[in-house]
């Protein structure tokens, strides 16, 4: 496979994971673009592993995980663009609003969120999760439940 | 569930994924800018190689394909009439090597009367128009067209080329890109060239002497001779007037064995030299040029360096002399170049 077939094929989908990573189009962009320039500057290491996608994701994933402080500002200033923000009028009426969930996300620390990103968008079986990673898998499980359950704590926050 | 609102969430969210295009355009800039990068940082640590590169002189001819052998029978291609101008470059490297620059640049002016050949030297700092890019030294148009990191020889040549014709005026007609083995390979292959030195030369890489005086070289000495600069009085011009030395040494030499005149020789040569020489005949044949070359080559050929001023900014460049230069342009496009040389002796090469 070439790297043009690779992006051809997989940009896309690539994009879409980061989105749900980051939670933001720009900086899922910036994710993408600096993943897929060491990518293409390094094809002929990733053309060899045997899967090209999983090593690209985990390549990915990892930037995501690692990405320095120098991202926080833009993200915190991003946050406080309007269409980010929940209605505030919805959570009184309803249980929960979804873009609330979305938005407690972002609170997670990012090797917790990447679990739940993997699991419940990529619908990934753990032991792919835990290669993504690069942990054990047994990790992977305690990682998601803890998610879960900051996650659970603020429903019973906003719903009680 | 939260699971649930999760994949919802996941979901209702895919809407901001930003399209691909722009993105993958993005990507590929990028990549485009970090190779720059990576490249300028390699030079930069390989500037001690640059410098004694630079210090290497004559490279090689690189024709536009390989030269084609003649099939026998078929009559040959038209002989070329009036004056021509060949171009032949030296440049340094090596197989393998990122980068060339063509350090060595010889005009070889035949007039139309065929009277004789006139050998000019083009410094590697003549300051030459590179046709999109402005002015800049000859040795360095030859690297913007060659390009890196895979240096394309014909592009090399075609771009010197360009440049060169463009700031003197003149057609080109012809011209070749030598390499280091190629040199090699042609000297041995015509049995040893003699070169007759005024002045005695010490080679920087081998620490090998040349004494003043007439020597007969191998493929080996004669590159490791046309490579020297430091050391000499004038530097760059005293080791372009030895490449004037080893082409009048060259033409005796194929002069004496007949190579010109017979075109099973030629063929034999240039199948010989043919892998990585690169080649421009132009509107003529290599056979039809060799004859031509024959007929101009019975008398002796005048070596001469054009009449030109250092210029110190923004680096070292050499421009043609505003009182001289004129006139030496003006008997180069007008192909009264002997009447020239007769009038300004000191602008003459000893080449024996």
């Amino acid at each position: 496979m070439t790297y043009e077939e690779f992006a051809d094929a997989r940009l896309g989908a690539l994009l879409r994971y980061a989105v749900m990573l980051t939670g933001d189009p720009h900086q899922a962009q910036d994710l993408v673009q600096e993943t897929m320039v060491r990518v293409q500057l390094n094809w002929r290491r990733v053309a060899r592993s045997d899967v090209p996608e999983r090593y690209v994701r985990r390549m990915l994933t990892n930037q995501y995980v690692d990405w320095r402080r120098g991202s926080w500002a833009r993200r915190v200033l991003l946050r406080a663009e309007p269409d980010d923000l929940p209605a505030p009028a919805d959570h009184a009426q309803s249980a929960v609003d979804r873009d609330q969930v979305w938005s407690w996300l972002s609170r997670l620390p990012r090797r917790q969120r990447a679990t739940l990103v993997l699991r419940y968008y990529e619908d990934l079986p753990d032991a792919e999760i835990a290669e993504i990673l690069g942990c054990a898998v047994g990790t992977v499980r305690s990682c998601i439940s803890r998610a879960l359950a900051t996650l659970r704590a603020e429903y019973v926050e906003v719903c009680s | 569930m939260i699971e649930d609102d999760l994949r919802a969430a996941f979901a209702r969210h895919e809407a901001l994924t930003p399209p691909t295009g722009p993105v993958r355009t993005a990507i590929d800039r990028a990549v485009v800018r970090r190779r720059r990068r990576r490249l300028r940082l390699r030079l930069a640590g390989t500037a001690l190689a640059v410098v004694a590169a630079a210090l290497a002189g004559f490279t090689a001819i690189a024709p536009r394909q390989p030269a084609p052998a003649i099939p026998l029978g078929e009559p040959p291609p038209p002989t070329p009439t009036g004056a021509l101008n060949v171009l032949l470059l030296g440049v340094d490297g090596y197989e393998g090597r990122q980068y060339r620059l063509a350090d060595s640049a010889l005009l070889v002016h035949v007039p139309a009367d065929r009277s004789r050949l006139y050998l000019v030297s083009l410094p590697r700092y003549l300051e030459v128009s590179v046709p999109g890019h402005g002015a800049d030294k000859l040795n360095y148009a030859f690297l913007q067209g060659a390009g890196e990191p895979r240096p394309d020889l014909s592009r090399g040549y075609r771009v010197t080329r360009d440049a060169v014709a463009d700031t003197l005026g003149v057609r080109i007609d012809a011209g070749a890109v030598l390499t280091y083995p190629l040199v090699r390979k042609l000297t041995d292959a015509v049995g040893g060239v003699e070169v007759c030195l005024p002045q005695r030369v010490r080679s920087v890489h081998t620490d090998r002497v040349f004494p003043a005086g007439c020597q007969r070289l191998d493929g080996t000495d004669s590159v490791d001779l046309l490579r020297q600069r430091v050391g000499l009085p004038d530097g760059v011009l005293d080791r372009d007037r030895n490449a004037e030395r080893y082409a009048a040494g060259l033409l005796r030499r194929l002069q004496e064995r007949d190579t010109f005149t017979n075109p099973l020789v030629v063929n034999s040569l240039l199948q010989h030299l043919s892998s990585g020489l690169v080649v421009d005949a132009g509107a003529s044949s290599l056979p039809a040029l060799a004859l031509v070359a024959a007929q101009a080559a019975t008398a002796e050929p005048v070596g001469l360096l054009p009449p030109g001023v250092h210029v110190e900014k923004p680096d070292l460049r050499f421009r043609l002399d505003p009182a001289l230069g004129p006139g030496f342009l003006d008997a180069l496009r007008t192909d009264r170049l002997g009447e020239w040389a007769s009038a300004h002796p000191g602008q003459a090469t000893t080449l024996r």
